[in-house]
């Protein structure tokens, strides 16, 4: 458990630093926001570098040997959904979503860096800049994982929130 | 059986908290002032209790009680004081003043990004999780028994 809160508790001083430090106009237009979102892309793409990401590599090798683009894919954001989210936040992803056109909506219903802020409508406002990291982690394992994306958060009632990744075709 | 009050206390003396369920008496005087003798009463307290003991000080003050009401004292080696008032059949509750300190100030005040250190807490799920558990203990009772 301590990890945890270590982990909690540095996330929470790396936002508050980075807006302490944002100069002129940067918290309006979004420039601190993307600052942690670049942060939580190099960290994905060292996270994802794990033994359990080889053993999930040699299955896809070895079981679609059709390389159905879509197939590979919802595997990889299967592991997203359960490995990769169980490594950082203890937990899987409570609901995963696609259209089967390379937009994944994945929901958390318990999301661990929102659970102790509110359980409902207050501080909805600052929920965005406690997203942006974690979308950023997603971006990067999937972009060590060979796939292109764009990530992006929502939130309509704390501690609840969906992640939605638009995969880029190259 | 039931609980009166809550005060929650930072190490600077800054009142963190205030939450009441059954209270028929109020002070007489305001909030301000109040939380401030409060604070200034049980840190005479705990100096009296430790320069005046016969033994050797274990825990230092825990409680005081009066013909109507008892009053349950618990401080982290933070500093972060919880006070609870209830009435006189309650036994020892330390265990419940860590728990509120414990699950509910450090899980969901010192966690929290958006409620800062050293001022009163505003934060909502505090304030419900907190009422719930009050709520929830053995000793509590709707009525002010």
């Amino acid at each position: 458990m301590a990890d945890e809160a270590l982990f909690l508790l540095l996330h929470n001083e790396m936002v508050s630093g980075v807006y302490k430090s944002a100069e002129q106009g940067e918290v309006e237009n979004g420039r601190c926001i993307t600052k942690l979102e670049n942060m939580g892309f190099r960290v994905g793409q060292g996270l994802i570098e794990r033994r359990n990401t080889v053993l999930l590599l040699v299955d896809l090798f070895r079981f679609t040997k059709d390389t159905a683009r879509f197939k590979d894919e919802l595997d990889i954001m299967k592991f997203i959904c359960k490995d990769f989210w169980t490594t950082v936040f203890k937990k899987q992803i409570d609901n995963l979503r696609t259209n089967h056109q390379g937009i994944y909506v994945l929901q958390d219903n318990k999301f661990r860096l929102l659970t102790q802020m509110s359980a409902g409508k207050q501080y909805l406002e600052h929920a965005s800049k406690y997203l942006a990291f974690t979308c950023g982690l997603i971006r990067g394992g999937l972009s060590n994982l060979g796939i292109k994306s764009i990530v992006t958060a929502e939130v309509s009632s704390m501690p609840a929130c969906k992640f939605q990744v638009m995969i880029q075709k190259l | 059986m039931t609980v009166h009050n809550l005060y929650l206390f930072d190490r600077n003396g800054v009142c963190l908290y205030y939450s009441e369920w059954h209270r028929k008496k109020q002070a007489g005087i305001p909030k301000e002032e109040e939380y401030k003798l409060m604070y200034g009463m049980l840190f005479s307290i705990r100096s009296f209790v430790s320069k005046m003991s016969p033994l050797d000080m274990k825990d230092g003050f825990l409680a005081f009680q009066t013909s109507r009401y008892k009053l349950h004292y618990y401080e982290t080696p933070t500093g972060i004081k919880v006070v609870m008032n209830t009435d006189l059949g309650v036994g020892p509750i330390r265990d419940v003043l860590h728990h509120i300190y414990s699950a509910l100030y450090v899980e969901l005040v010192v966690k929290n990004p958006l409620c800062p250190l050293g001022q009163t807490v505003q934060s909502e799920l505090f304030r419900s999780r907190l009422d719930s558990y009050v709520r929830s203990l053995p000793f509590f009772s709707a009525r002010a028994g």
